[in-house]
């Protein structure tokens, strides 16, 4: 078992066009099995590190490694690498290409030349983890937007990747959405899927993450355990990120013997706090 | 945003007939439609309308609505047809055609009987066919129907052209409707000049959005793995129904029947 699923080393890729590096010497090393969290602000070269991490883009100078071995931009090896790591837009509406659900749920399964037979299977199981039964047949176009957040998300899931990144999912949904899709999400991480997730939503990073990245400009800044990383208070906020409310509101300080006490209620709310 | 004809397309209720035989079924109608006598041509119309509105479900007041679009057209080429012109001294050739007639200068402009009778003609094979076609837009959905040309042999980069065409039409008119809203709600549509400059200014973004969106997807398209042809799983839930079935050859074989005898007893 590989200890580090996907590994960037001093990584550079750079627009056309554009004035500076989007990624600037990024060496980011993602943990199998482990729920990841990825904060930084816009612009700090998120989306262009997925889109590296999926093959799209080739870096201009450093490597990437997928188990161990670096990535190479032919053909075949891009194709395994697609269906080893899949990832999700932030967009649901730029992802969606077919005329009904299912179609395009089977779109991966029919790239990766399956047979019919298991193609057919694949997609049932597939509609009926992520609740879309009754949507199967209807056009994609008369979807609500939370409806097509989880078929684009069935999309990916469908072809059983190792390593599931997700840019802002969170984005655009209301709180039954949410739940629904950190359900969902849990479900992948215990049938082994190791989850990078991009996002803004600090709460949700405290709640979910078992290990946090903080990109700048381009480069990890921090990385660590959600407790270790937020104690940071001052390079958060001079990276304008902050730290979660719950931090906010349990580490002002407080008076010397209020001290233990104060401790260990922080630690049972800490605790209580976090999702499951 | 939805299209009224697509929704229906996908809701009406005989959406799960198979579509081979509910095109089939249209095209023969159709043929039989261009070279049949009036009468047959307008039985035609209304057995079609039946299976139209009656059978699937389509909501009365569209169809007639569509229907009225079809004859409009027709209505505009009638004048066409019937209004005939000749120089005055031809006037004892025309008597007997015209129907009443104004003179002016040295030509004698009239309603002509002959054209009107065509006209009529014409009439009735314009709602035939529409009939016909209406039937294949209302009943079967657009990408079905690009599976049979895919089947019959129509190029296949043409069908997946029309596929994403299909599917983008809808982005385009949701975009399009968000950059109005956008724009009404600043006063971009106040006054007759104001709009047109808003206008040209939403078309403008149209066209980079457009082109953001075709990246966006390319990407999409690649990180499942695209490898130059656009493939989908179609499962076939298609419903044969007998009853349907029977009807529909019974009528063909019916209106043939009535075609030939016309032909013969004419």
């Amino acid at each position: 078992m590989q200890q580090y699923l996907l590994e960037f080393e001093q990584v550079h890729y750079k627009y056309s066009g554009a004035q500076q590096s989007a990624l600037n010497g990024l060496t980011l090393r993602i943990p199998s099995h482990k729920r990841c969290a990825l904060i930084g602000q816009n612009g700090c070269g998120k989306t262009t590190l997925f889109l590296l991490a999926n093959g799209l883009y080739k870096p201009h100078k450093g490597t990437i490694r997928l188990q161990g071995k670096a990535l190479q931009y032919d053909h075949s090896f891009l194709t395994k690498l697609r269906q080893k790591v899949g990832l999700i837009f932030q967009d649901p509406e730029q992802q969606l290409v077919a005329s009904t659900v299912e179609e395009d749920i089977s779109y991966g399964l029919c790239n990766l030349r399956l047979p019919e037979a298991e193609i057919k299977q694949r997609v049932e199981q597939a509609l009926v983890e992520f609740g879309l039964t009754e949507l199967a047949t209807r056009p994609v176009h008369h979807l609500s937007l939370g409806q097509k957040k989880r078929v684009s998300i069935a999309d990916v899931m469908v072809l059983q990747p190792e390593l599931l990144l997700l840019d802002e999912p969170t984005a655009y949904l209301d709180r039954l959405h949410t739940r629904n899709l950190m359900a969902t999400l849990k479900k992948i991480h215990a049938a082994g899927t190791t989850i990078l997730m991009a996002t803004h939503d600090l709460d949700l990073v405290y709640r979910w993450a078992d290990w946090i990245f903080v990109m700048d400009q381009g480069q990890l800044m921090l990385e660590g355990k959600p407790q270790d990383v937020f104690t940071q208070r001052d390079l958060l906020e001079e990276l304008q990120l902050g730290v979660p409310l719950i931090y906010e509101m349990l580490f002002t300080e407080g008076s010397a013997e209020e001290g233990a006490v104060l401790e260990r209620v922080r630690q049972r709310i800490l605790n209580l706090f976090r999702y499951f | 945003m939805r299209i009224l004809i697509d929704t229906l397309a996908y809701t009406n209720r005989l959406r799960w007939l198979p579509p081979e035989q509910k095109l089939i079924f249209a095209s023969t109608l159709l043929i039989i439609a261009a070279f049949a006598h009036p009468f047959v041509q307008v039985l035609i119309a209304v057995w079609m309308s039946i299976w139209t509105v009656i059978y699937a479900g389509i909501p009365p007041k569209t169809y007639i609505k569509l229907v009225y679009v079809a004859t409009l057209f027709w209505l505009t080429s009638l004048p066409a047809l019937a209004l005939n012109g000749v120089d005055t001294s031809h006037l004892h050739l025309v008597s007997r055609d015209s129907i009443g007639g104004l003179t002016f200068g040295s030509y004698y402009i009239y309603i002509s009987h002959k054209g009107l009778e065509q006209g009529l003609t014409i009439l009735t094979r314009v709602i035939a066919s529409v009939s016909c076609l209406y039937f294949v837009m209302l009943t079967i959905p657009f990408t079905e129907i690009l599976r049979i040309l895919n089947r019959i042999g129509f190029p296949v980069l043409l069908t997946e052209l029309l596929l994403l065409m299909y599917r983008f039409i809808f982005v385009l008119l949701n975009t399009s409707a968000e950059l109005w809203t956008a724009q009404q709600s600043r006063g971009g549509y106040r006054t007759f000049t104001l709009g047109m400059k808003s206008l040209a200014l939403l078309i403008g973004q149209l066209f980079k959005r457009t082109l953001e969106n075709y990246r966006q997807v390319s990407l999409s398209l690649a990180a499942r793995g695209f490898n130059g042809e656009l493939r989908f799983w179609h499962p076939h839930r298609y419903q044969q129904s007998r009853r349907y079935a029977i009807e529909a050859i019974l009528g063909c074989v019916v209106l043939i029947g009535l075609e030939l005898i016309t032909d013969i007893g004419i």
